[in-house]
């Protein structure tokens, strides 16, 4: 071991005494930056991975979208591509769009999803996302609303309301009239998606292409794939063999400006979060500058040995190196522990607060999700070590400007 | 050849050294044309009252201040055309410095300070550690080698810094002051020691020192006054 290693591991952590306050303050520093960068990470990766997972129960992995809408010999040229695709588990067709919808004279204008439920059950578990109902009571003069979308009509189960087709104003322009059509409320879905809890509804898909008009035509496919596909290669390989006009999307593309906006509010969170970690390393700059003027002698004694002016720096700067790296370690060994037992501090703190139940209701969850990605981690652990051994820099460079001559006559 | 310059070729020599400091208007002449030399194995004291330079002569002797003017040489080595890099990389292995505070590292023990100066010029290997634990026990301090300095006395502290002075075979010790923060019988004790080392290490050393005992136990005794240097 060099001599600049050896002394600043010894400076840092002398054998026989105490781990000096100075050490102990920096590490603490850094440890408390990564441990949060950690948690918050995690916990924002916990939300999109639970976010994704909503996606892609109630979209599938993959989405097969038309530029128009699909006839039935494109339909069944579709079809075709999915059921030889060995990637492909299940499929169903769906059309989609907006209706007027009024229950006791207060109306609503949410987004229609029609689909064949014997299809769709194999790609989507939407029976797990039901609070109220049944999906097997859906037909064709019966809708699913969303949980929000009901509690703001005060619809319940058993209710009727009157869907709106924009074909009415078509229809109107030539001096048509065409009615309502009533449906029964079969039951009511709540998956923790503001988007979609607040204004959906579910309905068969012949209901939807009657309220359009579309006849037997469909807008596109729900795809679930085998488990252990890849999503993206998966898709890949249907883009090459789908008709003109139609288009596989992973669950991300397809909802790509949602992404955008996680991956900016995450990207957002790290850059925020980097000035715990710099305030850190500003600490460790400090006091390795005070610890540069107290062991002035010192100093001035290495040069005296023989050592040389940049290996004098060199052990300032391995000293910022040591404390980001054990600062590190104890970053992440308490960044895990909190992750761990997450559940049991939102627990305290929920009882301390407004009480567990308030805290379901409010905030839409009882357990906070974590889904710590491996990247994250190793940006963390770069950014820490990264920031503590530039923060020996200043440090470094004023010891290796100390002349020995000056050093030891200091007083 | 001078009378302040041993016989047989010396180990460390310096001819006509000058060296002045800015005093506020003026300069200050500290060195004013010293000559120096001593050989392997011999000893010599430097007296000197207070800013008379003694000091001064010293860091110049170690290379680590330079003359105006003069020349030094380390051995065969003309010293006073080395860059302080230059000089630095040589130190080490070539003199060793014993000071009046010790300057031990707090969070080393006495044995890891003794081994500090073969670190600083090299790898430590097993010839390195027995040659340490040699010296720790040459000095008096064999059963205290794992205690820290703040476990010593200062006499105690000082041995060490001579067994770190010694620890890479140096041809020349230098002593600034070495008793100055030592009671009476404890720095007759160091000096003793100092002397006996040395002579056992065939290292020449020089003993800048205020107690006129102690310089008498020299080879030769020199003294400075107004930058001169001359017999005490």
């Amino acid at each position: 071991m060099s001599w600049p290693v050896y002394l600043a591991l010894k400076q840092l952590f002398p054998s026989g005494r105490r781990v000096p306050f100075f050490t102990l303050i920096s590490v603490l520093g850094v440890s408390l930056g990564v441990a949060l960068m950690l948690v918050t990470m995690s916990v924002m990766g916990g939300f999109g991975h639970q976010i994704k997972k909503m996606i892609i129960d109630t979209q599938g992995e993959v989405q097969v979208r038309a530029r128009m809408l699909l006839d039935k010999p494109e339909a069944a040229a579709v079809e075709k591509v999915l059921a030889a695709s060995a990637a492909v588990e299940a499929f169903a067709p769906y059309a989609t769009g907006m209706v007027m919808l009024e229950y006791q004279s207060r109306p609503a204008f949410p987004a229609v999803q029609g689909f064949n439920y014997e299809q769709m059950k194999k790609v989507v578990p939407l029976d797990h996302y039901l609070t109220s109902g049944s999906l097997d009571n859906l037909d064709d003069d019966s809708v699913v609303l969303s949980s929000l979308l009901a509690s703001s009509l005060g619809v319940k189960v058993g209710d009727t309301l009157s869907l709106y087709s924009p074909l009415a104003l078509e229809r109107a322009k030539h001096n048509e009239l065409l009615l309502p059509r009533d449906v029964l409320v079969a039951g009511i879905f709540h998956v923790g998606h503001q988007q979609l809890d607040s204004s959906t509804v579910l309905c068969s898909l012949r209901l939807m292409q009657d309220l359009y008009g579309l006849e037997q035509r469909v807008h596109g496919y729900n795809v679930r794939l085998k488990p252990g596909a890849d999503e993206y290669a998966a898709a890949a390989a249907l883009n090459q063999n789908l008709p003109a006009g139609t288009r596989a999307l992973t669950w991300f593309e397809a909802n790509a400006d949602f992404q955008a906006v996680l991956s900016f509010e995450r990207n957002m969170i790290f850059f925020l979060l980097t000035f715990i970690i710099i305030v850190a390393a500003f600490s460790i700059t400090s006091s390795l500058l005070v610890t540069v003027v107290r062991k002035t002698r010192e100093i001035g004694l290495l040069g005296a040995m023989g050592g040389r002016a940049q290996h004098v720096a060199a052990c300032f700067c391995v000293q910022g190196l040591f404390i980001g790296l054990a600062g590190t370690a104890a970053g992440l060994a308490l960044g895990f522990t909190l992750l761990h037992f997450r559940d049991n501090l939102v627990g305290l703190i929920a009882r301390m607060t407004m009480g567990p139940e308030a805290f379901v209701k409010f905030y839409q969850f009882s357990s906070l999700p974590a889904h710590t990605l491996p990247k994250d981690v190793a940006m963390i652990i770069i950014f820490s070590v990264l920031a503590s051994t530039i923060a020996g820099l200043i440090p470094a460079w004023r010891a290796a400007k100390l002349q020995p001559v000056e050093a030891l006559r200091s007083e | 050849m001078s009378v302040l310059q041993p016989s047989s070729p010396s180990v460390l020599s310096a001819a006509g050294l000058h060296k002045t400091y800015p005093s506020g208007d003026r300069t200050l002449a500290v060195l004013s044309g010293v000559d120096f030399a001593i050989e392997a194995g011999q000893s010599v004291s430097i007296r000197g009252e207070s800013g008379s330079g003694k000091s001064t002569l010293l860091n110049i002797l170690a290379g680590l201040d330079r003359p105006d003017r003069g020349e030094l040489h380390w051995g065969t080595e003309t010293a006073h055309q080395l860059s302080l890099g230059e000089l630095t990389a040589r130190r080490g292995r070539f003199l060793g410095m014993v000071f009046q505070s010790y300057y031990l590292i707090p969070e080393l023990d006495a044995f890891a300070n003794v081994l500090l100066g073969a670190r600083v010029v090299g790898a430590v290997g097993a010839t390195e550690r027995t040659r340490a634990t040699a010296l720790l026990e040459r000095v008096g301090l064999a059963e205290r080698g794992h205690h820290l300095p703040a476990q010593l006395s200062g006499g105690e502290r000082q041995r060490v810094a001579v067994a770190r002075a010694l620890m890479n075979r140096p041809k020349v010790i230098l002593a600034d002051e070495p008793t100055g923060n030592l009671d009476e019988r404890t720095g007759d004790e160091v000096i003793a020691l100092l002397l006996e080392v040395c002579a056992e290490e065939n290292a020449a050393l020089v003993l800048v020192t205020h107690n006129p005992a102690h310089a008498k136990k020299t080879n030769r005794q020199l003294a400075l006054k107004n930058g001169q240097m001359g017999h005490a």
